[in-house]
């Protein structure tokens, strides 16, 4: 652009956050256009961002489309997986599958007992995760490292590697025995005979409140990051106006980590709700079975022997069960996916 | 929350007074002496805050002490010991037999070993592809566009859906299809499972001058495309995070002294999000390892619920995980010399 074009710009205020550059009619709108269609970088910037955008589709689609998948296949009759011409849309639409699986699977009672379970499970877990993230992040005393490192190492051991002995350890519960040397606790001391508490809830309410159970270091772990990030000055001030640490943390430190227990809590519930370890062996029994529980048994009146896509059949069965378990989840999600976004970022995750 | 503090202040001091919760005064020239006493009557602020550390932790230390540890200590028991059922009631019989399981994987489960391998194959397979993929997405992600939030919705869901159950049913799907592949028809399919031919790829990279071990990968990569992208839900997440954590007046210097969007990425973004490809890094090789549909865990996973003694299963999943220990530490020392902390006051 020449010197005496911008001799007569004027800066024009359209609204608080922006302004109009006017060149004093020396430059016509169409000039303006034409100056900005054959610049290279204006192009470049319009093919990237479609490239962008496509690129995000696509991979949307990706993530959608087994779901579409199982979806339009849990709608189809027994006929339609022997139709070479079906594909993906049923020609004989029917609820059979998921009526034979509400009903002779027990669906309500199995989504009534997972809601319950998971809602006390995360309650009790974001409580837990955010202490001891507190305790971690705030204050240095002795042996504080050692404590990180156990929340490390049970991050790192596999759940699988430990489920011989969870399951022997609850099945006759006792606080800090070895049972391969049978070394007796105070319990078995007190009752006589050390309870058995697997097929009931108090081994995932134990895990949860120590901070044990699913996932729950890497909770710790994001507690902790959050805590380093609020300032010091905070529980300082309240200690010279007198609070205790409890009362601060209760008072001051829980309301402004609000966002972040509903991130953690969002998460914890929904990983409690699609447990496959945990809830199978420590909580499932034969009279009351959970929601992951669904997967494994295929309804009679939908059994698939002799039938010559029982296969196709089969998975189509379970993956609807599967369909049925994390609808609700799905819903929940809807609502509450910004709180999910919202609380990483703002956690600092980072550093 | 400074307001509230400073109310509550004048409602607070004339108990916390009463309570004897006012400033400690630390003597000079004394000993700290760290007894069960000093820590239960706190005299010094060191102490009453040490005091209050354990409280905040003291959930996850009874935890540790008194269940997780027993636990880890007898499943690392079990591994060398044959585990019989005792009579109803009476617990079982644990009769210590040394190293003979973790000898017995080696030398009469051949599958064992090879999956071993196969399974550490899968791990430098998916790791780097999940990381790269999560950390292009959350660039992508972070940049304005039509539909951003859409967008964001949509990718997250596998962080909510595609863990523990789903992937097991993959599993019990895949599991099902290869056992009955010869009784039902429907072999067709397993051909058609990739997305990809590998002879497309190996036409389109004919006239390159590339290996085909290059093109394997990129097909193999390609045809897990699926996976990759429900496993890196999380680590966008983090990627997300740490990028929304750098200060926008870096860029804006960068984009004053004239840099383009290509070096401003590697200059300024690569090395600002290299610790998060750490921690995203070390995440995916556990998460990748620790999956139901990962070969070893699932090859185990089926010895454990078949006859085969519990103790060799239990021995086999720890040799794996010391194997994956070995990754994890071999990768943390490489990564810690290509790493860039900001330094920050």
């Amino acid at each position: 652009m020449d010197a005496n074009m911008t001799e007569s710009t004027r800066v024009l205020k359209d609204n608080k956050k922006r302004i109009r550059v006017d060149f004093a009619g020396k430059m016509s709108n169409l000039d303006r256009w034409k100056l900005r269609l054959t610049s290279s970088s204006f192009w470049i910037d319009k093919v990237w961002y479609l490239a962008r955008f496509i690129l995000m589709v696509g991979i949307s689609f990706i993530i959608i489309y087994p779901f579409v998948e199982k979806i339009t296949q849990s709608f189809m009759a027994r006929m339609d997986f022997i139709d070479p011409t079906v594909n993906l849309i049923p020609k004989n639409w029917t609820f059979d599958t998921y009526k034979a699986i509400a009903v002779e699977n027990g669906y309500l009672g199995a989504l009534l007992r997972t809601t319950g379970l998971s809602l006390l499970v995360a309650l009790l877990q974001t409580l837990a995760c955010c202490m001891i993230g507190y305790g971690l992040a705030k204050y240095k005393f002795r042996g504080v490292k050692v404590i990180f490192f156990f929340v490390i190492i049970s991050m790192i051991i596999p759940h699988d590697t430990l489920r011989l002995s969870l399951l022997q350890h609850f099945a006759s519960f006792d606080i800090a025995t070895i049972q391969s040397l049978n070394i007796g606790g105070p319990l078995a001391w007190i009752f006589g005979k050390a309870p058995n508490l697997v097929g009931t809830v108090w081994p995932m309410v134990i895990l949860s409140i120590t901070g044990l159970a699913f996932k729950n270091s890497l909770y710790i772990f994001m507690m902790r990051q959050f805590f380093r990030g609020v300032p010091d000055e905070l529980e300082e001030s309240a200690c010279v106006d007198g609070s205790n640490s409890i009362r601060t943390f209760f008072q001051i430190i829980l309301p402004l980590s609000i966002p972040m227990m509903i991130t953690i809590f969002l998460f914890s519930f929904s990983w409690q709700w699609t447990d496959n370890f945990y809830v199978p062996l420590l909580v499932s029994s034969s009279s009351a079975n959970m929601m992951p529980d669904l997967i494994n048994v295929i309804p009679d009146s939908l059994n698939a022997i002799n039938f010559e896509a029982a296969k196709a059949y089969t998975n189509a069965i379970r993956n609807t069960a599967g369909l049925m378990i994390i609808a609700p989840l799905i819903v929940i999600y809807l609502f509450c996916q910004r709180f999910l976004v919202q609380g990483i970022e703002r956690s600092g995750l980072v550093g | 929350m400074r307001c509230d503090a400073v109310t509550d202040h004048k409602k607070l001091s004339p108990d916390a007074a009463a309570g004897g919760e006012a400033l400690p005064t630390a003597p000079i020239g004394r000993k700290k002496k760290k007894t069960l006493r000093s820590l239960l009557r706190p005299t010094t602020l060191e102490a009453r805050k040490a005091r209050a550390g354990w409280f905040f932790v003291m959930p996850f230390v009874l935890g540790v002490v008194l269940i997780y540890l027993p636990i880890l200590i007898d499943s690392i028991w079990f591994s060398f010991a044959d585990i019989t059922k005792g009579v109803a009631g009476a617990p079982d019989i644990v009769t210590p037999v040394g190293f003979k399981y973790y000898i017995q994987a080696f030398n009469t489960q051949y599958e064992y070993k090879t999956l071993l391998l196969e399974g550490v194959q899968q791990i430098l397979l998916e790791v780097p592809a999940i990381v790269v993929f999560s950390l292009f997405v959350a660039v992508i992600l972070n940049q304005k566009m039509l539909g951003r939030a859409v967008f964001r919705a949509i990718f997250f869901v596998p962080v909510i859906l595609a863990t523990g159950l789903m992937d097991s049913i993959e599993a019990m799907n895949q599991s099902s299809d290869s056992t009955e592949d010869g009784v039902s028809g429907g072999t067709l399919e397993g051909q058609e499972e990739g997305l990809i031919n590998m002879m497309d790829v190996e036409l389109l990279f004919s006239n390159m001058k590339v290996g085909t071990e290059l093109v394997v990968y990129v097909v193999n990569l390609v045809n897990m495309i699926y996976d990759i992208v429900n496993f890196s839900g999380v680590q966008m997440l983090i990627f997300l995070a740490g990028l929304q954590s750098i200060s926008p007046s870096i860029y804006e210097a960068c984009q004053i002294e004239g840099a383009t969007a290509w070096e401003t990425f590697w200059k300024i973004t690569f090395p600002m999000i290299s610790p998060m490809i750490l921690v995203n890094a070390i995440y995916s090789i556990i998460d990748s390892f620790t999956k139901e549909s990962n070969v070893v865990m699932s090859y185990i996973d089926d010895l454990y619920n078949s006859a085969t003694p519990k103790g060799q299963t239990v021995a086999m999943y720890w040799m794996y995980f010391l194997l994956i220990l070995a990754v994890i530490g071999i990768f943390a020392l490489i990564a810690k010399a290509f790493i860039f902390y900001q330094k920050r006051d």
